[in-house]
């Protein structure tokens, strides 16, 4: 007996941008009762071009472009259960914990932060797993 | 079904210590998943900085009574994730890594990144509830 795997298509057209491994990765797959999201950097959904900001303003807008995602696929950030953020810099991370906040205002998933060395200047990349 | 497992010590709630804006762990779908574990004075929550080895011993002492108050243990462990400050401790990290997995090693990932107050390893678990 095989379990369910399903590809969730993005929302908008271009949401992983032109220049990225796009066509390599699925932004989001459900895999038994979970959606298993790709990690997600600052881009706008509709041009699917890459937003260069703050930690803080790309943290914004890769939590208003997950929100959206989990919502088209049936889920919802109250529903995520493990958040891994990984950043350019471990000294913005409180930039960024301000920002995450304002998304998750109560009982927040699991999270694990850490410092990586991040493509094309990206200043946030953030992947989650939710409850379908 | 999403659960949040509380801290079984008040060291462990790293939201009240550092205000980490994250649960200590979330049971769902038949499994727990942990919070990137630190090696924080499980009571006190005083950063507990050393060696890579005493730091791990800290932390699998935390994944232990974070995971037996959930009714999980280290003999669930499904996957972990071993972010460790440099590649040349890989070694040192096996050493004591092998003290806590004796049967039955769950998968496992290493790698070298950027950890939070100059720590030296921090462990991403995942876990059979």
């Amino acid at each position: 007996m095989s379990a369910a795997r399903e590809i969730i298509p993005p929302p908008g057209p271009t949401p992983n941008g032109e220049r990225s491994a796009g066509h390599l990765a699925s932004m989001a797959v459900r895999g038994g009762d979970f959606l298993f999201v790709s990690g997600l950097a600052a881009v706008d959904l509709q041009s699917g071009e890459r937003i260069r900001g703050t930690t803080a303003s790309e943290t914004r807008h890769i939590l208003t472009n997950l929100k959206q995602l989990l919502e088209a696929a049936g889920s919802s950030l109250d529903k995520v259960v493990k958040v891994n953020v990984l950043l350019h810099s471990m000294l913005e991370a409180p930039n960024m914990n301000e920002v995450y906040a304002r998304f998750f205002p109560d009982s927040p998933p699991a999270r694990t932060v850490c410092g990586a060395c991040l493509p094309h200047g990206v200043k946030v990349i953030i992947e989650c797993t939710a409850l379908r | 079904m999403r659960e949040v497992i509380a801290a079984p010590l008040p060291g462990l709630d790293l939201r009240q210590h550092y205000g980490h804006h994250q649960s200590p762990a979330i049971r769902a779908g038949g499994l727990i998943f942990c919070s990137g574990m630190l090696p924080v004075d499980p009571e006190t929550g005083e950063r507990r900085h050393g060696t890579l080895t005493s730091e791990a011993h800290v932390i699998f002492g935390n994944l232990k009574l974070l995971l037996e108050s959930a009714g999980s243990s280290l003999d669930r462990l499904v996957q972990v994730h071993a972010l460790i400050y440099d590649s040349i401790e890989y070694d040192v990290l096996n050493r004591v890594y092998r003290q806590y997995v004796a049967n039955g090693p769950p998968a496992r990932t290493v790698w070298t990144a950027r950890i939070e107050a100059g720590f030296k390893i921090q462990l991403d678990v995942t876990a059979a509830a």
